[in-house]
């Protein structure tokens, strides 16, 4: 029998302490994973086994200033599939045939789809409520519906500049949507569910549900109604007779900056922007820069007389042109020179040569304070608004500055403006001389209709003084009511305003034919309500000019936009003296007497200035003629008929008449033969009343009456 | 010189027993939900390895009751029988191929693993050689290459089922069975270094085994294919932390793991038992091979002593490579963690193997 030797003995104790060795350095490489790499594999190993499924967030509504609803998102159901699952039913192509009929997406395509090698598949995205709804009645393994929010802009093509639109993730990409991106997409939520290496889904696994935050309303300044005025005007005027090539209105409130409509042609629709031209997506509102040509004056006028280089009545001569450094300035009217005229009528006739004079004047009595005016009336700076792509405009350079370029820059030529500066700039004339800062939202709401952001208007500046504001506005309604912005005049307002009537620019300079007519103008002229402004680029043939292209749309909006804002209307200085030549006779709103009897009846006509002539027999008068509301001059008879009681009316109701323009005396006269109580706020002349004339009210009730201090001129130059 | 009969060693039996536990909860654990969705049933093969450690604990208790003498005469007919089956196991179609090896002999739910037996009976057939020729140890020619001989025919065989980790192991356990029973140091030296350059030539002549050890130099660079077995293990043992997710919460074994109930079994208990479960694995490997190198130590006569050092080093080779493996220190080699890898044969025989080293320390003379 052999012996363990010693040697052996030796060598196997070695092999132990060798084997202490490898085992330590194994529990060491354990510990390092386990401790020093242990958070990060986990991490990896997580993200390898945990997937998560997005839940979109709701977009945000977008409202006009009344909560009209201008952009919503609805919801869409999208069809995705989970390869994996499909592939373990071992059903894909049966599942295939299934769904094609459905989705109307041919079988070969379909099967490629679902048994893609991802765990996620869309198959597609925002399919009919009907088609979804019957696939998840099918309930295939491995398909599922997911609701998800699509952009819808009920009003289609309204305001689609202002509003721009949402791509199919509803990430904003133009307009509002874009620059109001961050408070209207909310954030998305998620699903993390955990799978196993088969792409099935565990049981009693981790499932943490992060449910998405729904975007912020938008609240804009924008009016629905206001904007579609401005939209008809310019889809008339794009289809009329001169053809232009584009189009724009933008309508602001002067004392707030707030934009009340913003609108170009061409437009696009939001709901279906894919299908149109890109450059129809441009909102040439903010993105355009133009050479604003004689409504640019404004600005001229608005700094000479704040310089106290030019009033009213100064006198200037026209001979048809203005020489400066060897350039011939012509009048646009050289072949029938103005003559000799005061500054007043210069503006009427937007005469050329007696601008030129008060910008050079200016410059001299101060070098660089014209240019200093034109930029604190902001051009040369983007205004701020909350819309994508606003351009700087473009001005000469100061040191460059030639006595020449002021000469032209009074004119409005060689200044390139933004439409958006030009109104934002006429507002501060309009509002009493106070720059604004253009705006668009006016609040971000959250879901429940809670205040998130609030715009309050904001004032950048005081440019010129109340006193010279009021003087241009003085001058701007001398302009319509005299000079060429005639056809801006809106009877029964006081209208101001300046036309323009610009040549392009091109390559090697001013283009022959190409013309970009404008009319930029504020009503009522003695506390403007809104300032509008028109441009028609380059409108075909004859006529081209301002006055004649853009003044007629400037009146068609601003008519609708004042009696719609309810502003009442008025007659000017010049009207009200010339009724007194003509002793036009008073119109007079014919008040309702149905149900009240005759003897009520004829003391209301009668307060009222109306004969009354009563026929048939009867308690009540059944009708009358003319009608309630209607508009007849003084002293004209008004047949009642009378019979038994109306049964379509309560024993007891009167219709509240028209009181509008009515002073306090006489309100309280026909209310009282009406058998109205009168409830008065403020004094002057009726602007408001409530209820609204025309409605049916059980007599006895009360009628509030809003009056307001008229003008003292109308005041005391009555007829 | 008459041996004294004792009792077997207490320890060596405890811990066998514990690692035998830990296996079958842990082939449970990590194989319950990829076995009910391959066959639903999550008790599959929980079943198979509570049956296959009894008929090993069987087969362990009958080696060590055997007389120790007669240990000597079935040494060298036990290895041919196992040389036979390995030879057997190269006839086309009669042996079992699985994944892209053929290592199984048998039919139906009776197999057996010719490789496995072999481990043993190599062990039992080196311990007899050696200690018979323990005087010609010097001898490069009569003492020394001849067993080398034996172990790379046994190798070249299992080469080509092919099956590189049981045939590391193996050369393995023989070069440490050389080198106890006294071979020379320059001849040692000289096999080292044929040997380090058999592997690299067994390793750059296999495309996979190139990219296997590729991955196992940077396993992130390829994470779904080659890299794939290691990231997977390291991720499941990072998983695991201290205190480990929970016996039975692990998320590897839901088909990342690969091998998760038998080559990778150690990553899932790593991930649900976590450093504490892991290090109690090492440490309960760690004192059976002191044990087992003390029964060695303490053993009078060459051959049980070599016998012993023989089944205790291919357990601890065994476990060394394969924790090597799992823990991302090795490149990957099929190769099971003893007593605690889900395997019939692997199971039997180790036990077997752990009979005779009870059956040793019944004349060791160790104290309790």
């Amino acid at each position: 029998m052999q012996t363990t030797t010693i040697l052996m003995r030796r060598r196997i104790a070695c092999l132990f302490f060798g084997a202490i060795a490898v085992f330590f350095l194994l529990l060491l490489r354990l510990a390092y994973l386990q401790f020093a790499m242990g958070s990060e594999l986990q991490l990896k190993a997580e993200q390898l086994r945990m997937r998560e499924v997005p839940i979109a967030a709701k977009r945000g509504t977008i409202y006009d200033r009344n909560l009209r609803k201008l952009a919503i998102s609805i919801s869409a159901d999208s069809v995705y599939a989970l390869p994996p699952e499909v592939n373990y039913s071992g059903k894909a192509e049966e599942i295939a045939r299934t769904l094609a009929p459905i989705l109307e997406i041919p079988e070969e395509k379909l099967l490629e789809k679902i048994t893609a090698p991802r765990s996620f598949e869309w198959i597609k995205r925002k399919v009919d409520f009907e088609k979804a709804q019957k696939i998840r009645q099918l309930d295939l393994p491995g398909i599922k519906v997911v609701e998800e929010s699509q952009r819808f802009y009920p009003k289609d093509t309204l305001a689609a500049h202002v509003l721009g639109f949402a791509g199919i993730d509803n990430q904003g990409l133009e307009g509002i949507e874009i620059t109001r991106d961050a408070d209207l997409k909310g954030v998305p939520g998620n699903i993390v569910v955990e799978y196993d290496a088969k792409g099935r889904e565990l049981p009693q696994a981790v499932h943490k549900y992060n449910p998405p935050v729904d975007g912020y309303s938008l609240v804009l300044t924008i009016d629905e109604t206001i904007q579609y005025f401005a939209e008809r005007e310019l889809d008339k005027i794009m289809s009329g007779p001169s053809k232009p090539k584009g189009a724009t209105i933008i309508i602001m409130q002067p004392k707030t900056g707030e934009i009340l409509a913003l609108a170009n042609r061409p437009g696009y629709d939001s709901n279906n922007y894919g299908q149109f031209d890109p450059q129809t997506w441009r909102n040439s509102a903010v993105s355009n820069t133009y050479e604003p040509g004689s409504t640019f004056k404004i600005i001229t006028t608005a700094a000479a007389l704040e310089e106290g280089v030019v009033t009213p009545d100064d006198r200037f001569y026209d001979p048809g042109y203005y020489e400066v450094g060897g350039h011939r300035i012509k009048c646009w009217r050289s072949y029938n020179p103005h003559g000799s005229q005061t500054f007043r009528e210069v503006m009427q006739n937007s005469c050329n040569p007696g601008f030129v004079e008060v910008g050079l004047n200016m410059e001299n009595k101060e070098k660089g304070v014209f240019y200093k005016y034109i930029r604190a009336f902001g051009f040369g700076t983007k205004t701020g608004i909350d819309l994508p792509g606003e351009a700087v405009g473009i001005m000469i350079n100061e040191k460059d500055l030639k006595t020449i370029n002021i000469a032209t820059i009074s004119i409005g030529q060689g200044i390139a403006v933004t439409p958006i500066q030009l109104i934002t700039a006429v507002s501060a004339v309009a509002n009493g001389g106070t720059l604004m800062e253009p705006q668009i939202v006016r609040e971000v709401i959250d879901s429940d209709n809670n205040v998130v952001k609030s715009f309050k208007p904001k004032a950048i500046r005081r440019v010129i003084s109340e006193e010279t504001a009021e003087i241009e506005r003085d001058l701007l309604e001398s302009v319509v009511s005299q000079g060429t912005g005639r056809n801006a005049y809106i009877p029964g307002y006081r209208v101001g305003g300046k036309t323009g009537t610009a040549q392009k620019a091109g390559p090697g300079g001013y283009q022959q034919g190409k013309y970009v007519a404008s009319f930029i103008g504020m009503a009522p002229i003695n506390d403007p309500e809104i300032v509008a402004l028109v441009i028609i680029d380059e409108p075909q043939g004859y006529p081209y000019q301002g006055g004649q292209v853009a003044a007629p749309v400037f009146k068609a909006v601003v008519e609708d936009t004042l009696r719609y804002l309810g502003i009442v209307s008025q007659y000017t200085y010049e009207e009200e003296k010339n009724q007194g030549i003509k002793v036009e006779p008073k119109l007079i709103s014919v008040p309702e007497v149905v149900n009240l009897s005759p003897e009520e009846a004829v003391k209301v006509l009668k307060v009222e200035g109306l004969k009354a002539e009563v026929k048939g027999e009867g308690k009540v008068v059944t009708s009358q003629t003319p009608a309630g509301m209607a508009k007849v001059e003084t002293g004209t008879k008004v047949i009642l008929n009378l019979g038994e009681a109306d049964q379509s009316l309560i024993p007891g109701t009167v219709t509240v008449p028209d009181l509008t323009g009515k002073r306090i005396r006489e309100v309280a006269e026909l209310l009282s033969a009406m058998g109205l109580k009168l409830n008065p706020d403020g004094h002057g002349k009726v602007v408001r009343q409530e209820p609204i004339p025309g409605t049916k009210v059980q007599a006895g009730q009360e009628v509030k009456v809003f009056f307001t201090e008229e003008e003292e001129t109308a005041e005391t130059l009555g007829p | 010189m008459e041996l004294k009969k004792g009792s077997p060693d207490f320890m060596i039996f405890l811990t066998v027993l514990l690692l035998l536990g830990i296996g079958i909860i842990m082939v449970f654990s990590s194989s319950q939900y990829a076995s009910y969705y391959q066959y639903h049933d999550s008790f599959h093969y929980l079943r198979r390895q509570f049956i296959n450690s009894l008929i090993g604990i069987g087969a362990m208790i009958f080696v060590m009751k055997m007389n120790y003498q007669k240990l000597k005469v079935f040494a060298k007919p036990a290895l041919i029988i196992s040389f036979l089956l390995l030879l057997v196991l190269l006839i086309d179609g009669i042996g079992i191929v699985r994944k892209g090896s053929t290592r199984w002999l048998g039919v139906g739910s009776m197999q057996i693993q010719p490789s496995e037996l072999v481990k043993v009976t190599m062990v039992m057939y080196l311990a007899l050689f050696l200690s018979e020729r323990q005087h010609l140890m010097n001898s490069f020619r009569k003492g020394f290459l001849p067993p080398l001989g034996i172990m790379g025919i046994a190798c070249v065989l299992i080469m080509l089922q092919p099956d590189l980790g049981t045939a590391m192991a193996l050369a393995g356990t023989t070069v440490v069975m050389l080198w106890s029973a006294g071979a020379k140091k320059t001849h040692l030296a000289l096999l080292i270094v044929f040997g380090i350059i058999l592997v690299l030539l067994a390793i750059f002549l296999e495309p996979y085994r190139m990219e296997r050890f590729i991955a196992f130099l940077d396993p992130w660079k390829d994470p779904q294919d080659t890299g794939f077995q290691t990231i997977q293990s390291l991720l499941a043992i990072g998983s695991g932390g201290l205190a480990g997710v929970g016996l039975g919460y692990g998320r590897a074994k839901m088909f990342y793991l690969p091998e998760r109930h038998t080559d990778f079994i150690f990553a899932n208990l790593c991930e649900e038992l976590g450093f504490i479960g892991g290090a109690t694995v090492i440490i309960l490997f760690l004192l059976f091979v002191w044990r087992g190198l003390k029964v060695a130590v303490s053993f009078p006569e060459s051959f049980g002593s070599l016998l012993a050092l023989g089944v205790t080093s291919m357990v601890g080779i065994q476990a060394i490579i394969n924790l090597g493996v799992v823990t991302g220190s090795l490149p990957v080699t099929g190769i099971t963690l003893p007593f605690i890898s889900y395997g019939g044969s692997s199971l039997l025989f180790s036990l077997a193997g752990i009979g005779l080293l009870l059956n040793v320390s019944r004349y060791a003379g160790l104290d309790r």
